[in-house]
């Protein structure tokens, strides 16, 4: 049956009101889908209420967004991102410091979460400018942690879990405040995070929160934030525990020990206290860090630990 | 006068090159100085071309001082043809002699019909046209200086300054060079100002002769008053021997290698 | 005789214009080939506005790419030119645009800019710049005990300071432990990704009269080529055009390396190919550089953004893995 062309007339007006009638649903329901909100740099994001497509511009951004179990929403993640390992398989979008803007941009995302230590501001800009919100966080120690959770969570509609997590991260850290409260001797530690050159880690960073939270003392503490030592200025600084991270293997590691082993004066080698420990838990600000906290109070102080057993 | 100099100066810091020189040099002459090493020939030539500037004293170019003459303008009036050939200059024959033109063009030296005319002139005239569009570093050293001298004849002097020409040719080159010289000098009337070490190819070619020594003039005028016996061996420190040319009444220079002198045998 | 060598404007137009089509088919690459696979087809369409509107790809092309393959040409075009004015300034044929102590001081300044945390626009921009010009004037200075005319000073001068900022420079980078000591590298090894159309415009405001300056001084440094004193029996006022050579081309090269750090080897190699191509005569090479350089920096940036797997190679690697071979083979050619 052919169609007369009062039909088609009428067919066309019908579609073009339904097009416009749903425009304007959408297009005047648009303003109420976004909120303005104030990232931890004191500036002023509009992000999408439920966002549905986020890219992470950090690794540690990553493993927040799957401990919050959202990690639905994620479309694309920086390189490194590789924990939970389920991480590896998000499309990747450059290193942190140097973020791949087209890429980015073909992923369409609706909201960008970014950390100040690392991402070239520029590129926070260029994404704003092409009407990307991005929001920035910026985790200094474990108190900031915490806060960057729970304004994730609050971000990605995921309060209640956030609110879980800090609470769980907060009871860890006052029963670690606890047990250490008591110590009358804090040991001095030596966190190597560099075998050549050696390096440790000053005030202001994320480990030497941990090494004083249970219960050490941080004999790289100072103004710089990763100090280079010489192996004399380390023996002469006597550390009864010597803590080596770095992403080396098992095999460089019995090298690095079997160095240190040569000076038996050393407190920490007469005692066998030399360890390895995975460098995640120590340098990226991620709940994580709690672990890397207990395991750092085992450490450190032993004895609190055979008592309970 | 073609080059007019009076009082001329030059020092190196403080070690004078140049004392008082006075002398001129009269138009369409064939001109030739010359002097032991470190007589101040190079630093003469250097002043005249513009190269230098005078310390003290005049140096006037076809009777107007030479710091009157802009740049172009000089170089529309004397064209310098150096002893070196320039090292790692890739361009062909044809565009060097073009070079010559430059005074005469614009500031991108693009060249009309005319610059390719008288270029092309100039290259027939020094004998090379058919070099033209050969690689200069292809060329032997005489075929380089012709091409040279072709460039300077494109920038239409009235004085063209040659640094010793002859220092580096064979004898077939040496008067082919000089003729070329005597063969401007007629037929365009141009003045030919040499510096040369060869004493016996000035003797025969030029015009007129300066002498120098040590900064200082020691004689200036025709062949035959110059090169004197007195003269040359106070000017060159060694002995030689002058006499007459079978060519004619021109001076020919013989220096004595020391087993021709007459020594008492010792014993 | 056969003086029917083509007059220089016709040799000029062919090369310029031959050279133009190669820039804007390496430009078209660059716009079609990204780390998104946009596909050329896609792009072709996309400039030609047909086919269905993608505002995404839309973005991509221009607003992310465009400004790329644009900053791309005019450094490209800017380096060679300052490696072929620098050859013939110093007489020396391994001169390059980097060579009077623009690296050294461009990239200490960089990065102080960088460890006291200022952004790259305006703020490492700037010192960068500062510094490539400060290690200048300390050239001159230096060099001048003997008039800027003995090259040789220059040099060697430039020699001098390059390397010892170089010591500075590892120096300063083995202090460096955090996220920043990949701004610093990656800054040396020079870095593209990070500009966009208003920063392209103003760097553009400041090098495209420099290209004409140069142009127009191109034929004084053909005749610069046959030595200082013979250029000058031949009308050329070479104390000026040595000055005005220098501060141009220095501040041409300065302000494209305080943009986008030392992206190496251009400089050295492009102005030795297109003479291998072209000729000596720098009235034609002068333009030759500006499009074939720029062509070819752009040509290897769209390598550099597409071949590795996971982000970028510095531009520099690529420049130099195809350049050297490139001018060998070139070199080979000609030789008979």
């Amino acid at each position: 049956m052919a169609f007369r062309i009062s039909d088609m007339l009428n067919c066309r007006s019908m579609v073009i009101f339904v097009l416009a009638a749903t425009s304007f649903i959408v297009f005047s329901g648009t303003p109420s889908l976004a909120r303005t909100v104030t990232d931890q740099l004191g500036r002023n994001v509009t992000v999408p209420d439920e966002p549905r497509r986020i890219v992470s511009l950090a690794p540690n951004i990553t493993e927040i967004i799957f401990a919050l179990g959202q990690e639905h929403l994620l479309i694309g993640a920086t390189r490194f991102s590789d924990y939970p390992p389920e991480a590896e398989k998000l499309p990747k979008v450059g290193s942190y410091v140097h973020l791949d803007l087209e890429k980015i941009v073909a992923l369409k995302p609706d909201l960008c979460i970014a950390i100040k230590d690392g991402n070239p501001i520029v590129v926070a800009k260029r994404l704003e400018s092409l009407k990307i919100p991005v929001y920035a966080v910026d985790p200094k120690n474990l108190e900031t942690i915490m806060q960057t959770v729970l304004e994730i969570g609050g971000l990605i509609n995921a309060e209640k879990r956030a609110d879980l997590l800090v609470q769980n991260m907060d009871l860890r850290i006052q029963k670690v405040k606890s047990l250490v409260s008591n110590v009358t001797h804090r040991p001095r530690v030596f966190f190597q995070i560099g075998v050549s050159p050696i390096v440790s880690v000053g005030t202001h960073t994320f480990i030497h929160g941990l090494i004083v939270l249970a219960g050490g003392t941080n004999l790289a503490e100072g103004p710089i934030s990763y100090p280079r030592f010489s192996r004399e200025q380390v023996l002469a600084l006597s550390p009864e525990v010597i803590i080596i991270t770095s992403m080396a293997r098992a095999a460089i590691f019995e090298q690095v020990k079997a160095e240190w082993n040569k000076w038996p004066d050393l407190p920490a080698v007469r005692n066998q206290r030399i360890f390895l420990e995975d460098s995640n838990f120590f340098d990226r600000p991620t709940p994580r860090l709690v672990d890397g906290l207990e395991l750092l109070v085992r450490l450190i102080h032993p004895e609190l630990f055979k008592e309970a057993e | 006068m073609a080059i007019d100099i009076k009082n001329l100066n030059y020092y190196y810091g403080d070690i004078p090159a140049l004392k008082d020189l006075t002398f001129s040099v009269t138009k369409g002459d064939f001109f030739i100085i010359i002097g032991p090493n470190g007589s101040g020939k190079t630093t003469l030539m250097k002043l005249m071309a513009g190269i230098l500037k005078p310390k003290k004293g005049r140096l006037k170019i076809l009777n107007r001082a030479i710091g009157n003459y802009t740049r172009k303008d000089l170089a529309k009036t004397m064209a310098f043809v150096p002893q070196i050939m320039p090292v790692d200059f890739p361009f062909s024959v044809i565009e060097v002699v073009l070079m010559g033109r430059s005074p005469y063009m614009g500031m991108l030296g693009v060249e009309q019909e005319e610059d390719l005319k008288i270029a092309k002139q100039a290259l027939t005239f020094t004998g090379a046209e058919h070099l033209a569009h050969r690689k200069l570093d292809q060329l032997s050293g005489g075929e380089q200086q012709r091409v040279f001298i072709a460039r300077a004849l494109c920038q239409e002097p009235d004085i063209i300054l040659l640094d010793e020409p002859t220092a580096s040719l064979d004898l077939a080159h040496q008067t082919r060079l000089m003729d070329l010289m005597e063969k401007l000098k007629k037929e365009k009337g141009i003045t030919v100002v040499m510096v040369s070490h060869d004493i016996n190819l000035a003797a025969m070619y030029s015009d007129r002769l300066l002498l120098l020594n040590k900064g200082e003039i020691v004689c200036l005028g025709h062949p035959d008053e110059v090169l004197t016996f007195r003269t040359l061996e106070a000017a060159y420190g060694c002995t030689l021997l002058v006499d007459e040319s079978p060519l004619g009444k021109i001076p020919r220079i013989t220096p004595v290698p020391h087993k021709y002198l007459d020594h008492h045998q010792k014993g | 005789m056969n003086t029917d060598k083509p007059l220089l404007i016709k040799r000029l137009w062919v090369v310029s214009f031959s050279l133009m089509l190669v820039l804007l088919a390496a430009m078209f690459l660059g716009l079609s080939l990204g780390s998104s696979q946009s596909g050329i087809k896609a792009v072709f369409q996309n400039l030609l506005g047909i086919g269905p509107h993608d505002p995404m790809l839309d973005t991509i092309i221009w607003k992310i790419r465009f400004p790329r393959v644009l900053l791309a040409t005019l450094v490209g075009g800017t380096l060679s030119l300052g490696g072929l004015v620098f050859q013939a300034l110093l007489k020396n044929p391994l001169a390059e645009p980097y060579i009077l102590g623009i690296s050294g001081g461009s990239a200490i300044g960089a990065i102080i800019g960088i460890l006291i945390g200022l952004v790259r626009f305006p703020g490492v921009s700037l010192t960068a710049f500062s510094g490539s010009i400060g290690t200048l004037l300390l050239i001159l200075v230096m060099s001048s005990g003997q008039t800027i005319l003995k090259k040789d000073a220059l040099l060697l001068s430039g020699v001098m300071v390059n390397a010892f900022c170089g010591a500075i420079i590892m120096f300063l980078v083995s202090l460096t432990q955090d996220a920043r000591l990949h701004n610093i590298i990656f800054w040396l090894m020079g870095d593209l990704s990070m500009v966009d159309m208003p920063q392209v415009g103003i760097l553009a405001a400041m090098l495209v009269p420099c290209f004409f300056l140069l142009f127009w001084f191109s034929n004084s440094m053909n005749l610069l080529l046959m030595g200082k004193e013979m250029a000058q029996t031949m009308g050329v006022n070479v104390k000026a055009v040595t000055v005005i050579l220098l501060v141009a081309t220095s501040f041409m090269v300065s302000a494209t390396v305080s943009y986008c750090g030392l992206v190496g080897f251009v400089g050295l190699v492009v102005p030795h190919l297109l003479r291998l191509l072209f000729g000596p005569d720098h009235r034609v090479l002068v333009p030759a550089c500006v499009f074939g350089g720029g062509a070819y920096l752009v040509f290897c940036d769209v390598l550099a953004r597409t071949l590795p797997d996971q982000g970028e190679m510095p531009a520099g690697v690529i420049t130099a893995m195809i350049g050297a071979p490139l001018f060998i083979y070139l070199l080979k050619r000609t030789r008979r």
